[in-house]
């Protein structure tokens, strides 16, 4: 198989997203929180280079939910004195 | 194959040191949390390298059990900290008293198309979307029942598989129903998790 473009991307991708989330500038909770869709979206374009659907789509959904997860548990140590 | 394998590998190898040095560095409990997130990740992206069917066979379960931990860590966290729910009026926003609806509808809609495990999930993020917003007031011992029954109905699709070969298509839609529902069935409890029902 062919390095395609989408692959590329996805390498590319990977490698900020992953700098992005282990050192994000201000470090709080909510930025390191949004860098992490970084490296989601790197996975997700190395997905579609290989042509993964039930994996991508089944990657969408848990994402949502583990994001949910994740900002349940922020919410309450932001709020805790 | 020839070349993306290797430069894949190089790619995640060089990802998984940043990763896990910016983990070492670490020393706040809920940013190694967040940053285990990261590493489940790299593992998916290393998975997904195999580029056949057994990665995507392989990256399921992984997502499952990558989900189930990190519910289960932030629990221990939460509990740990001794940390409450925050006071005052909940989060009001004026999409969602709108959206949920037609969210709901289009995701489960869709899901139960796709059906199997991935239209489960699917499925599950718009039973969660309109729970979150809208809370929730319905019995949960129906939504446990019918999470067992389609259970058994997985199990029992399996058993033509291995008795009666002739009628795997009627086993396939049995079984990929029922995981559908199962699937939705647990995962919309997480949808519950904010509004704090009495099994929270």
């Amino acid at each position: 198989m062919p390095v395609t473009p989408e692959f590329v991307l996805g390498c590319i991708i990977l490698i900020i997203g992953v700098i992005a989330a282990g050192f994000p500038r201000p470090t709080t909770y909510l930025s390191r929180l949004i860098s992490l869709e970084i490296p989601g979206f790197g996975l997700l374009l190395i997905m579609l280079a290989y042509d993964e659907m039930l994996a991508l789509l089944t990657f969408v959904g848990v994402t949502a939910i583990s994001t949910f997860v994740l900002v349940r548990a922020i919410e309450r140590k932001e709020a805790a004195p | 194959m020839e070349l993306a394998y290797p430069v894949g590998l190089v790619v995640v190898a060089a990802s998984i040191i940043i990763g896990f040095t910016a983990l070492v560095r670490e020393k706040d409990d809920l940013h190694r949390i967040l940053l285990t997130d990261l590493a489940e990740v790299l593992a998916l992206v290393l998975i997904a390298l195999v580029a056949t069917d057994l990665a995507e066979a392989l990256i399921l379960p992984g997502l499952v059990v990558g989900i189930s931990e990190l519910m289960a860590v932030s629990e221990v966290y939460i509990a740990k900290e001794g940390l409450r729910a925050p006071e005052g009026p909940a989060f009001r926003i004026e999409v969602m008293d709108s959206a949920p609806g037609i969210l709901a509808l289009i995701l489960v809609a869709y899901g139960i198309v796709l059906s199997g495990f991935t239209g489960g999930a699917i499925a599950a993020v718009g039973a969660v979307f309109y729970f979150m917003c809208r809370g929730h007031t319905e019995q949960f011992e129906l939504i446990e029942t019918v999470s067992g029954y389609a259970w058994a109905f997985w199990i029992g699709a399996f058993f033509i598989f291995m008795f009666l070969p002739a009628y795997w298509f009627f086993a396939v839609m049995i079984a990929g129903g029922a995981i559908l529902l199962k699937v939705m069935a647990k995962m919309s409890l997480v949808g519950t998790m904010r509004r704090g029902g009495p099994d929270v």
